[in-house]
């Protein structure tokens, strides 16, 4: 592709800029100049397509489960319960905890993205991220009290065929009390009002494996896969 | 040639994943996606997340970051897939930009923003020399041919620029020069490819 037109330093600019040498600042300016000026997007463009040859020395490296959960939890949220804004919230608070964990730097960019995505005035609500100990999250809880109701987001794995994930609240002392069944592609569990009563800031949750339709006993049967806690968003 | 694009043995697995899908396909799916089709999006990352991964974990060297970075490539990805123009850009060309971008500005925010130079660098003369004119005159010219044009050093600190991400400031250090002299070099080398890629 021609760019004859261009001048050697727009060349060489948009050449850094894709092979990503500059600095955050310089990387920034060559983005803004990409808005208004056409010419040199095409450039930075052409240069892409160029480079995208050296693609191939990405090896695949295998993901963690559970990200595509995040990826949806941020995207769909608002969408899976627009009145309440407790999705949004939910966003919020993910962000906190992503924030926490990544690099100081890195702080301000997810912040940033995340602070407009908060719906204001949201009900209070109680949110468990459960995970395996050690792995990443498989899916995420929040329970709106006013409405006595979990919503889920998908979990990041299916039970085999025939089996069913079932959601217990595990007290301080005493047997685990059934929620509920996990609806199999996430969506709500409505909780019976004295069961959300059980329910406060700090309680455990965990998620077992269960023949289809759930435990036959009343108590946890099977391995439980995920758990964790529930917090104030 | 000396530069290498072959990657470390690092353990990697999945090999070309997402190669059994055809670019067309991975098309469909960004396109599917910009539509707001989940069923596709959730495709999509199926069929490209293990590739994606592999440029935020080559470029951020550090796992959870890694992740984090994926995690922010998809909901990108989501949000942008209505710019996608097949045409402009191969399917997986287009991901793995979005892919290299995230994990750069990551590493570039927790660097010095700008870059100090005892002198402004040069982008002197770099016209091509004859003599690798007349070597290459096939109809194609990829960008191995053309870096195979470049001093070996050049042509490695070009590679390893956008493979690894390496800044300016690193690649400085690893050939032992001066900053503005590393940039001088690599803006020639820029466009000395750039004209080997326009002949």
């Amino acid at each position: 592709m021609s760019t004859g037109t261009h001048r050697p330093e727009d060349n060489a600019l948009a050449g850094e800029y894709v092979l990503g040498v500059l600095p955050i600042a310089e990387r920034r300016k060559v983005e803004e100049r990409m808005a208004r000026d056409s010419g040199f997007a095409a450039l930075v463009q052409s240069w892409q397509t160029d480079l995208a040859h050296l693609d191939e020395a990405y090896q695949p490296q295998t993901p963690p489960q559970g990200i595509k959960a995040r990826v949806d939890a941020r995207l769909f949220a608002e969408a899976a319960k627009p009145a309440g804004g407790l999705w949004g919230s939910l966003v919020f608070w993910r962000g906190l905890a992503f924030a926490s964990l990544a690099a100081a730097a890195a702080v301000g960019i997810y912040s940033g993205n995340l602070i407009e995505q908060q719906a204001p005035g949201s009900a209070p609500a109680l949110v468990a991220e459960l995970g395996a100990p050690g792995s990443s999250v498989g899916l995420i809880a929040a329970l709106d009290p006013a409405e006595g109701a979990f919503t889920i987001t998908p979990a990041a794995f299916s039970p085999d065929d025939g089996k069913s994930l079932e959601l217990w609240l595990v007290p301080g002392e005493g047997a685990p009390v059934s929620l509920g069944l996990v609806p199999s592609d996430g969506g709500r569990l409505v909780l019976d009002q004295p069961l959300v009563q059980q329910i406060s800031d700090g309680a455990l949750l965990a998620v077992s494996v269960e023949p289809l339709g759930g435990s036959p006993t009343g108590t946890a049967t099977g391995p439980v896969v995920l758990s964790g806690s529930l917090s104030k968003k | 040639m000396r530069w290498s694009r072959k990657a470390d043995n690092d353990g990697s697995d999945k090999r070309g994943t997402y190669s059994n899908m055809s670019q067309d396909e991975l098309s469909g799916l960004i396109a599917r996606t910009a539509l707001g089709d989940r069923a596709a999006f959730s495709s999509l990352y199926s069929q490209t997340s293990a590739k994606l991964f592999g440029v935020t974990l080559r470029i951020l060297k550090d796992r959870a970051q890694a992740e984090d970075a994926l995690q922010e490539v998809y909901v990108r990805i989501w949000r942008r897939a209505g710019s996608f123009r097949v045409g402009q850009a191969s399917a997986m060309a287009w991901l793995t930009t979005i892919a290299r971008n995230q994990a750069i500005d990551l590493i570039r925010a927790r660097q010095p923003a700008t870059l100090e130079y005892d002198e402004a660098p040069e982008v002197a003369d770099a016209a091509p020399d004859p003599e690798a004119r007349a070597v290459l005159s096939g109809e194609s010219r990829r960008i191995d041919s053309c870096l195979s044009e470049l001093d070996p050093d050049r042509a490695t600190a070009v590679v390893a620029a956008y493979v690894e991400g390496l800044s300016y400031q690193e690649l400085a250090e690893q050939h032992a020069v001066p900053l503005n002299t590393m940039r001088t070099w690599l803006r020639r080398s820029l466009i000395k490819l750039r004209e080997c890629m326009s002949r």
